[in-house]
């Protein structure tokens, strides 16, 4: 379970979060949308503490992260992150990417965590793909292997930071099916996506910012069919 | 022109024989500058200033200075440095090591800074802590890309250990020097050490070529 609390964060003097505060449980799959520029990434970011959050608290399964004594690298291992740009390692084949962190970081052994990688790329759908370099990939089949390396580390929570963002529209898709299949194992996802009709199918509840203001935290229906505030109407009435 | 070589040839496996003591000074200077130019440019990037600042005052001092000049300083200045005079080819190894240090030292930094700010993301995200993130994923790929650079810098090296000669260190250049001296006839040795250190450069571009091929696999 993630507890955020009053969250703030600042860039200079650009305040991009204003004090957020909600709760993913466990299993829950949550879609964090909004207009460009309202702090979802940052959010995001926030909670693998890739930014440092400059007030408030958020708690993994009861651990306050923003604890100064909190171990961060420990923290990060058990939450899985998947970026816009995918960020492979372009000179480790497949196979490595998704061995490396395992092997380096939990001590597992070679064999067992190409079993492992192995396994998680039949799931992604990229077994074939096992020994060639990321740069032979498509946009889409990155996505999928980025996603696999995140899960190799068997983390408790994924995020997504605009996945499909960056990929032509016809790859969209296959990385979607990946991540609904994902949600279905009951894995606990937040994601920034501008793929509505994704939210609207796979989130269980809809977070929307605006101005670095928590502005909505609504089930799907809800949300898509009768948002409450005027500027998600605003919103919704660009994207659809 | 009248060119006799023929004159030159008993004196050529003497003149061969400064390969080996070009090649070493040359070696172990490489092998030094490039792990003190790995530290400083560590030191460089670093989020503590004062080692950054360390880092560029070093680079400016022997960036700034003739390579001659340190060379002398070092071995002419150790019997009052350090107490006693070290031999010519330890201070020929330390002066060209610590020079190419500060060259090395912006060659990778800038390689390091390259490497898109996602590599290393993307290793914290796995829970990589930073020595082994910069070890595993960042140098290698810094290294790929800074690779024709720094093969310059170790042709430079190459080609600048004839200065040796000024301290006395019997290298290729030197040799050819002496024999010219015996014989009364500069020309000739001078353009034969002139071909040695030619096919020197030739065989570390080759080599620098064929390490590149290697690395460029991934792409």
């Amino acid at each position: 379970m993630i507890k955020v609390e009053n969250l703030h964060k600042s860039f200079g003097r650009l305040e991009v979060l204003q004090g957020i505060t909600t709760t993913i449980k466990d299993g829950e799959v949550v879609a964090i949308i909004g207009p460009s520029g309202s702090g979802k990434s940052t959010f995001l970011r926030c909670i693998n503490l890739l930014e440092t959050p400059t007030n408030g608290r958020i708690l993994i399964n009861g651990q306050d992260i923003t604890d100064k004594s909190t171990n961060i690298m420990k923290v990060r291992q058990n939450v899985g992150m998947v970026f816009q740009h995918f960020h492979l390692f372009p000179h480790k084949t497949v196979l490595q990417n998704l061995t490396y962190a395992p092997v380096k970081v939990k001590g597992i052994s070679k064999q067992e965590a190409e079993k492992n990688g192995l396994e998680l790329l039949g799931k992604v759908g990229l077994s074939a793909k096992a020994h060639e370099y990321p740069n032979r990939l498509s946009g889409g089949q990155k996505q999928r292997v980025a996603i696999a390396r995140a899960l190799s580390m068997q983390p408790d929570v994924m995020l997504f930071d605009e996945p499909t963002s960056a990929l032509d529209p016809e790859m969209v898709k296959e990385v979607l099916e990946v991540m609904k299949a994902l949600a279905h194992t009951g894995m606990t996802m937040a994601i920034v996506t501008h793929e509505m009709g994704f939210a609207r199918e796979v989130a269980d509840r809809v977070l929307f910012l605006d101005g670095g203001v928590l502005v909505e935290d609504a089930g799907p229906k809800e949300f898509f069919s009768n948002p409450a505030s005027e500027r998600a109407r605003d919103f919704l009435q660009k994207m659809l | 022109m009248n060119l006799d070589f023929q004159q030159f040839i008993p004196s050529l496996p003497y003149i061969l024989k400064g390969i080996g003591v070009t090649l070493q000074i040359v070696s172990l200077a490489g092998i030094l500058g490039f792990a003190l130019g790995i530290i400083l440019s560590f030191f460089k990037i670093s989020r503590f200033k004062f080692l950054g600042w360390i880092a560029d005052a070093y680079t400016s001092v022997f960036r700034g200075t003739p390579l001659v000049l340190q060379l002398m300083l070092i071995y002419y200045g150790s019997p009052q440095l350090i107490g006693y005079k070290i031999d010519p080819s330890t201070a020929a190894i330390l002066s060209f090591g610590l020079n190419s240090a500060a060259y090395i030292s912006e060659i990778i930094r800038a390689g390091i800074l390259a490497v898109d700010k996602g590599q290393s993301e993307a290793a914290m995200a796995l829970g990589v802590p930073y020595r082994p993130a910069m070890m595993d994923i960042i140098l290698p790929q810094a290294m790929k890309n800074i690779l024709p650079a720094l093969m310059n810098e170790f042709i430079t090296l190459t080609k600048e250990s004839a200065i040796v000669t000024v301290i006395g260190v019997t290298d290729v250049m030197r040799r050819a020097y002496i024999v010219g001296g015996e014989k009364f006839s500069y020309f000739e040795p001078i353009l034969i050490a002139g071909l040695i250190y030619y096919i020197m450069v030739m065989i570390l571009t080759l080599l620098g070529k064929g390490i590149e091929r290697r690395m460029r696999r991934s792409d």
